[in-house]
């Protein structure tokens, strides 16, 4: 992949982490427990694993 | 012994020497005959006499010159001395330039090897994680997105 592609993935990587931003800013306060239980933790899980593969790739980038 | 014949101013003598000397007194005999024979006049021993004053002056004179040349022969063996010790050092000298010239061609042989060892072993494109980094990227970009999705669905 081309350093263009690269550039293509991160800036989809924003664009939905803004959706994302967006989505929760505009959600009411009332749906943050309509989610069922195990689905809102698998949710946490995702997000949580999503971010330290994040932090995995900035590391590596850091020290080459 | 051999018997010999000489001839010295006009008179004949006949002497004795050892053997295989005969041309050597010949000769020397000459050299005596022809002194006699440059004095005029007076009697056969007075030409001798002059004769064998002549020879005692000439080799008088050669040794004073031999006498005189011992000191330049000195300052001469001096001098082939010195520059034996000079070339001596000097060889000395080319010695260890040579062995330190070899000594840094061999660490020069040794470092290009190394650099070339380098080289060779050094990965062509050093960007070598970079695809898997981009993978990496792809992955999170669409899990992100189904996060968002997730989340836009939940709003």
């Amino acid at each position: 992949m081309e350093l263009d592609d690269a550039s293509l993935a991160i800036g989809r990587i924003e664009r939905a982490l803004s959706r994302i931003e967006k989505a929760l800013a505009e959600r009411p306060a009332a749906a943050a427990t309509a989610l069922p239980a195990a689905e809102q933790s698998a949710l946490q899980r995702e997000v949580t694993a999503v971010i330290g593969e994040l932090d995995r790739l900035i590391a590596e980038a850091k020290h080459g | 012994m051999a018997d010999v014949k000489l001839t010295i101013a006009g008179r004949p003598y006949d002497v004795h020497c050892a053997d295989g000397q005969e041309a050597q007194l010949v000769q020397l005999a000459a050299l005596v005959d022809a002194k006699a024979r440059g004095v005029q006049g007076g009697t056969e021993v007075r030409q001798l006499l002059f004769a064998a004053l002549m020879l005692a002056d000439e080799t008088h004179e050669a040794q004073n010159k031999a006498g005189s040349a011992e000191p330049q022969l000195d300052s001469l063996r001096a001098a082939v001395a010195l520059a034996e010790s000079r070339e001596a050092a000097a060889q000395d000298e080319l010695r260890a330039a040579k062995a330190e010239a070899r000594a840094a061609a061999a660490r020069e042989q040794a470092a290009l090897a190394e650099v070339e060892k380098l080289r060779q072993g050094a990965p062509v494109v050093p960007a070598a994680p970079a695809p898997a980094h981009d993978r990496a990227l792809l992955q999170i970009a669409d899990r992100i997105e189904a996060l968002a999705a997730k989340v836009e669905q939940m709003a």
